[in-house]
């Protein structure tokens, strides 16, 4: 059996690059993705500690992870849309160029 | 007049309960003119106003006519008197202020000559105003004057009375800017009015210490004394402090011999006892100062407050800009009645006045400096209304040192005599801008004898009263002030009283030169080719009654200043001086034990009339009046009429006096400018500078900065506020695994 | 012992159910909104006087009581009563509200329903702020009164109308906020946990102990060993406390550093807006001041007495001085306030009989004369829509009525006797000289007398008399029937206050001894005071209604049984041992 630390470890470097990806890249679509990355590595932690913990503590994590994905999905439909009006808007995606939360 | 109605023709009680009327009268009359003035129409405008002021002087009479009666068998100062209480005014803790009018005789002499005099210029302005346009504004002020005078002279205690101090103050200023489309009419009342209030500033922080002192000694006072009597704590709680009836009772118990003192001092028998006065106050606010300390600053503090509405120095430059109001008014405000009410205070507190020896040689000084001071401007002075003004100030000053040594009758029989000739004066000048085109300059004037024959009799009288020629009331009111300065001892200021009677001789010169110059350029000579007019024309009955009868009353006064018209049972008392008697009773018996002032009566020389002092200084006062009128009369009629030039050595003084001194250029340079410069400095760079620009500004532009500063790291990057974030994590996790591994 | 009468709920919320009324109207009936609010105002007026002849001066000092569970888990109560103060500032309210419409009838035409609006929500807040007998519900009336007076001033007001709104918010905002603090503080203090409350009765008796036995500390250090744990947090937090209370109502009073901002909201306010600030919001402070700074920390009020003093002092000359200085006349009446709430201050300062009443008188004369001479000046600037002293000159002549009416009013401020200022300007002086302070300082009060004639005078003269200066000065319309109708009352009340005060001075007598046994609570022997030392006085307490319990509405509480009744009561022996 695949050790929990293993998973966390996976789930660390997940959220690391996804981290990376958010903070460097400047596509605001890879960006966006990156987010994904992130979220898709806390439900990896929360799934390898279900697994660790078994039982009803466990059924916690498992939920746990489904909420994330509902938000996950709602947040892709959401951002989905407003990264096309940008687009639509500024026709660009450099997050550099796009700075509407200034001042 | 006991003789004319043996009987009152009212009850005594009804007279006294309906002491109110004398104050309502005029002040209904003020109302009824103010309010329906217009739509009264001229007639019936100056029928209500001099209507309500005859009424007040009948009532008068009756108040005169029910203190004749002696009332001896009550104790105190109520004997003699007629009073009234209306209820409280106000009352807070244990002050307490009542609607309380008091008549004895001193106010009663004071309401004859204050609702007399104003009924006669009452009847003197209807011609006077005749053509002006604020016919019923004027006569509703002028009756609104002569009620706020009555309280003031009525008024039962210090508060009530200072509300007719104001009063009279607040009238003076409405009549002096009467015609106020003139700017320099307007500032003349405006600077009254301001000049009386640094008076009235005195008047009331010595109000408020004399209520300091009452309640120490009430709290003090070792029993037997009068304040510790049960029935003046009655009368205090129901008079309040500032009740003349509670200062009196303070007065001589101030004067009381301290016994505990006395006893100590026992071993040295020639040692005055020390008075209670002497003492150290022990509590309240008071603490460490002693009775007698505190009463002389009470008295000096009431000396600024009279020397406000008196123009005495150095307040008294109000008194000469103040004749730009109509002349009646000059005659009854600023020379007949409202600046006599200093002099009237004092006669009202005389027994705390004498209390104080230096206080009095202050008043003494003050009286005697101003009374020279303005007597020398005088000199200069070519406005008639100007003259008049100064000759005031300065009879004033002759007042003030009649207060200042202790002859209180004497300042106040010159009071009465100063209000009938100088109005007769002013009316009279009056009269003769009436009949010149409203010319005032005497050098303009002259040779008017024929052309105004009443008034220039009447003005005549006048001038030979104030000057002090025998037959004539001036000389024996002034003299009598004179002799108290030289025969009155005043515990360790006599000197001074007799350097004062030098002093006095020189102003009362002063007095009679310029004044009989002012007499000869305006009525004797030939008509000044300058004159304005060809012909003068004399004024019509309601100005010329007056006058007469005035000048009339000018002479007839000096039955109460002569000494030989002795009283039965009161030898060698002049008539006003035993009529007075019962007022000054407080204050000779404080002065009796106080031991401060020793008056001199003239009884008083060993039970004999000093008749070879009195002789010689009437001689040496005649013949200085006869002298310096004499003099004046001549260089003014023959020398500088005649065509000779004003000697030019004498020039540059003549200009200075002319100029007054510069007294009023001094006080705008050193007072005025300071204190608006003060305001102004204060406002550009405290005000508008420091507080509200650097203060209160410069918090708002701090957090303006700061808040600028902090946006710089809002750039609206979102990677950036991340890469914050996630370095904010890295920070945290790092300490969080550092606190777990040590 | 304190019967509950609903009559302060009319009189607080019957403004603000006009207001809605106006809210209903469509905004063009110009006429019908003034009517109405007029209406509502005169209606205000009626219970006003209503309330001021049900309240009975010699009966317990705080009546016409009214209380009702709301938010008692915070520890809150919807909790109304008066004491004499207080009902006279009510009657004062009420009295100018009618005025208040009837002077901006021409002056304002646009947004005239906001404009109307915003009247009668501030007339609820004011009556609110001077009604409550909670900390809480005061501080939220005390706040809600700054936000119609922002619309007031930054909307209606003149040229730089934002500006002055603005500092005028932010300023009395900032005080307020302190003060915000130092009120929870007291809901700390008022008892244990659990027990705690922002009744007023129950904090004020709270710390009655504790106040003594810090007033005692203070001055003898010997005492401070065995202090009550209440005591001890109020001796090192009090003067913090008492500062935040005294920031805020010295702004708003304004004493002398913190005053810059009225002269700025008065020159900029409408008419309307001058006279309530004037007459009304400025008493708010000094309001304040006697019924919580002072009451609820008297050691610290004595320490910072000195302090206090010299601001008044200041206030007063200053105040003159910058006066003598202005070329606004707005600006000077402005100024004179500062001056004339200066001797409040003072007044209130003396914790003296004579000085504490003719401060409470001189906070009524302040509010008629000030929003008199604001009123008058008002309709001068409606009709020729300038300021400056220097624009004006020889009007008397033009507008001989007028100038009667301000003649009056100007001697009314400048306390000639026979007005009401004189009273209350007597007063407190007396007062000044009757205490503890220096003799000095009652001198220096004493010549704000003559510059007070100085100032005035100047403006009298400047504007009045003299020739006519400018042509369009010589066709002014004297006052019309609605302005003289509007000045009148006015104009009456300054001579009926100025020969007529003792009714007034009664009614206040109860509340002046309550603050005075009070504050000498924390000073057990200072001297020149008229109640003797640790005398246990009635008025050291209060004894209010409890809240009525859910069932029976008839829980009155006498003396004795006060200490036996439930938390919410007003004196928790407990709570003195935190």
């Amino acid at each position: 059996m695949i050790p929990t630390t293993a998973c966390l470890f996976l789930s660390a470097m997940l959220f690391f690059l996804g981290m990376l990806g958010f903070l460097l890249r400047k596509n605001a679509l890879v960006v966006f993705m990156s987010v994904e990355l992130m979220l898709n590595a806390a439900n990896l932690a929360f799934i390898a500690f279900a697994r660790m913990h078994g039982g009803v503590i466990g059924t916690t994590g498992h939920v746990s992870a489904f909420f994330v994905i509902a938000v996950a999905a709602a947040e892709a439909g959401v951002g989905l849309a407003i990264i096309i009006a940008l687009f639509r808007t500024r026709r660009t995606l450099d997050v550099d160029e796009v700075r509407a939360l200034k001042h | 007049m006991e003789k004319l109605f043996p009987e009152y023709p009212f009850p005594i009680q009804n007279i006294e309960s309906g002491l109110w009327l004398i104050i309502a009268l005029p002040l209904l009359g003020a109302f009824i003119n103010g309010v329906f003035g217009k739509a009264l129409g001229r007639k019936n405008v100056h029928w209500v106003a001099c209507a309500s002021v005859g009424g007040s002087f009948l009532l008068s009479l009756l108040v005169m006519w029910a203190l004749g009666k002696a009332q001896p068998e009550i104790p105190g100062p109520l004997a003699y008197a007629l009073s009234a209480d209306y209820g409280t005014w106000f009352a807070v803790g244990d002050f307490k202020v009542n609607f309380g009018l008091f008549a004895d005789r001193l106010s009663a002499t004071m309401l004859l000559v204050i609702t007399g005099v104003g009924f006669l210029i009452h009847l003197y302005s209807t011609s006077y105003m005749e053509h002006d346009k604020g016919y019923a504004k004027y006569f509703s002020f002028l009756n609104l004057f002569v009620a706020m005078m009555l309280t003031l002279v009525l008024a039962d205690s210090l508060v009530l009375l200072f509300v007719g101090w104001e009063g009279v103050g607040l009238c003076s200023y409405l009549l002096i800017g009467f015609w106020y489309d003139d700017e320099a009419k307007a500032w003349a009342g405006r600077k009254a009015f301001i000049t009386n209030r640094i008076g009235d500033f005195g008047f009331l922080v010595a109000s408020f210490l004399l209520v300091l002192l009452m309640a120490a000694s009430v709290k003090e006072a070792p029993r037997g004394t009068p304040v510790s009597n049960p029935r003046f704590s009655a009368s205090l709680a129901e008079k309040g402090p500032l009740a003349f009836q509670s200062l009196s009772t303070l007065a001589s118990t101030l004067a009381t011999p301290d016994i505990s003192a006395a006893k100590l001092k026992a071993a040295k028998p020639d040692h005055k006892p020390a008075l209670l006065m002497e003492r150290d106050i022990q509590t309240g606010p008071l603490k460490g100062f002693s009775y007698s300390g505190v009463l002389t600053v009470v008295l000096l503090f009431f000396l600024l407050g009279a020397a406000g509405k008196s123009a005495q120095l150095p307040l008294y430059v109000w008194l000469p800009d103040a004749m730009a109001g109509p002349t009646p008014v000059s005659a009854l405000i600023h020379a007949a009645t409202m600046v006599t009410a200093g002099v009237y205070l004092f006669c009202r507190i005389s027994y705390l006045v004498v209390l104080s020896p230096f206080a009095m040689a202050t008043i003494a000084v003050v009286g005697c400096l101003t009374a020279l001071i303005a007597a020398l401007i005088a000199f200069a002075q070519d406005d008639i209304k100007k003259i008049l003004a100064y000759s005031t100030v300065s009879q004033l000053g002759f007042m003030f040192m009649g207060i200042g040594c202790g002859l209180f009758w004497a300042a106040f029989l010159h009071v009465v005599t100063h209000a009938f000739f100088k109005a007769c004066m002013f009316l009279g000048a009056g009269s003769v801008m009436h009949g010149n085109g409203d010319e005032t300059d005497i050098k303009r004037l002259g040779g008017l004898r024929k052309e105004m024959p009443w008034t220039s009799w009447t003005f005549l009288i006048g001038t030979l009263a104030i000057t002090g020629i025998v037959p004539l009331s001036g000389f024996f009111s002034k003299d009598a002030i004179l002799f108290g300065l030289e025969t009155q001892q005043l515990a360790g200021y006599t000197p001074v009283l007799h350097t004062l009677y030098i002093l006095g001789l020189i102003a009362a010169a002063c007095t009679a030169f310029y004044m009989v110059r002012l007499y000869v350029l305006t009525f004797e000579g030939k008509r000044s080719p300058l004159a304005k007019l060809p012909h003068a024309h004399e004024s019509a009955w309601p100005m010329t009654l007056p006058l007469v009868i005035l000048a009339t009353l000018s002479i007839a006064a000096i039955v109460y200043g002569v000494p030989f018209l002795s009283v039965p049972n009161a030898p060698n008392q002049t008539l006003i001086e035993f009529y007075l008697a019962p007022v000054f009773n407080a204050s000779n018996q404080a002065n009796q034990l106080g031991m401060k002032a020793h008056m001199l009566l003239p009884g008083e020389f060993g039970g004999e009339t000093p008749w070879n002092l009195l002789w010689t200084g009437w001689i040496k006062a005649w013949l200085i009046a006869v002298v310096c009128g004499g003099i004046s009369c001549f260089l003014y009629l023959k020398v500088w009429r005649g065509g000779r030039k004003f000697p030019a050595i004498l020039e540059p003084l003549r200009r200075f006096a002319h100029n007054k001194f510069f007294v009023d250029e001094l006080y705008e340079l050193l007072l005025i400018n300071r204190t608006k410069g003060l305001a102004k400095g204060l406002y550009r760079y405290v005000d508008a500078f420091f507080v509200d620009r650097v203060a209160v500004h410069g918090t708002a532009q701090t957090v303006g900065f700061f808040g600028r500063v902090l946006r710089w790291f809002q750039n609206g990057n979102v990677q950036a506020y991340a890469s914050a974030i996630a370095l904010a994590l890295a920070v945290g996790l790092t300490y969080a695994l550092l606190q777990v591994l040590s | 012992m304190n019967a509950s009468s609903p009559l302060l709920n009319y009189v607080i919320f019957l403004p603000m159910a006009f207001a809605l009324l106006v809210l209903l109207l469509p905004g063009n009936e110009k006429g019908q909104i003034r009517f109405i609010a007029l209406l509502g105002m005169l209606v205000n007026l009626l219970t006003g006087i209503w309330a001021f002849v049900a309240f009975n001066p010699s009966g317990p000092e705080f009546q016409l009581e009214y209380r009702l569970f709301w938010l008692s888990d915070l520890g809150l109560s919807y909790h109304l009563g008066v004491d004499g103060l207080a009902i006279a500032l009510v009657l004062l309210t009420a009295f100018l509200g009618p005025l208040l419409v009837l002077s901006s009838w021409r002056f304002v035409n646009e947004r005239v329903k906001e404009f109307h609006v915003c009247l009668l929500v501030l007339q609820t807040a004011m009556m609110g702020a001077l009604c409550a007998l909670d900390i809480m519900l005061f501080y939220i009336f005390f706040e809600a009164m700054l936000i119609p007076m922002y619309f007031l001033i930054g909307v209606f007001g003149s040229e730089e109308r934002q500006k002055a709104a603005l500092k005028f918010f932010l300023y009395t905002l900032a005080g307020s906020l302190l003060m915000l603090v130092a009120l929870l503080c007291l809901f700390f203090l008022s008892g244990p946990e659990g027990a705690r409350s922002f009744d007023y009765a129950s904090i004020y008796n709270g710390l009655l102990e504790a106040n003594r036995e810090v007033g005692l500390c203070m001055q003898n250090s010997a005492s401070c060993s065995n202090l009550s744990a209440t005591a001890a947090t109020l001796l090192k937090w009090g003067p913090w406390m008492f500062g935040a209370f005294a920031l805020a109502f010295a702004i708003k009073i304004p004493m002398f550093p913190v005053h810059t901002w009225l002269p700025d909201a008065h020159v900029q306010a409408p008419v309307a807006g001058s006279m309530v600030l004037a007459g009304v919001l400025l008493k708010m402070g000094t309001f304040g001041f006697w019924r919580y700074a002072m009451p609820l920390f008297p050691a610290q009020a004595w320490a910072f007495q000195n302090l206090l003093v010299a601001l008044s002092l200041v206030g007063i000359v200053y105040g003159a001085l910058m006066c003598l200085a202005q070329k606004d006349i707005k600006k000077l009446i402005a100024y004179s306030s500062v001056s004339h709430m200066g001797f409040c201050m003072l007044g209130m300062l003396t914790f003296q009989k004579e000085g504490t009443m003719g401060a409470a008188y001189q906070m009524l004369n302040h509010g008629i004369s000030t929003s008199a001479l604001f009123l008058l000046f008002g309709m001068l600037y409606e009709r020729r829509h300038l300021r400056g002293v220097a624009d004006y000159g020889g009007i008397a002549k033009a507008m001989p009525i007028f100038t009667v009416f301000f003649l009056i009013i100007s001697f009314s401020s400048i306390a000639v006797p026979g007005t009401n200022g004189f009273v209350g300007e007597f007063l407190v002086l007396l007062g000044t000289f009757r205490s503890n302070l220096p003799l000095w300082a009652g001198i220096l009060a004493t010549t704000g007398v003559i510059f007070g004639a100085a100032y005035m005078l100047w403006v009298v003269q400047r504007v009045f008399f003299g020739p006519v200066t400018h042509p369009a000065n010589t066709t002014l319309k004297d006052v019309n029937f609605r302005e003289f109708v509007t000045v009148l009352p006015l104009v009456l009340l300054v001579f009926v206050m100025g020969l007529k005060p003792q009714p007034i001075l009664e009614v206040l007598s109860p509340s002046v001894e309550r603050y005075i046994a009070r504050v000498h609570q924390a000073r057990p022997n200072a001297e020149g005071q008229t109640l003797p030392p640790q005398r246990e006085n009635a008025s050291l307490r209060m004894y209010v209604r409890t809240l009525p319990s859910k069932k029976t509405e008839s829980a009155h509480m006498g003396h004795a049984q006060a200490e036996a009744l439930g938390p919410l009561l007003a004196n928790n022996p407990a709570g003195e041992r935190l």
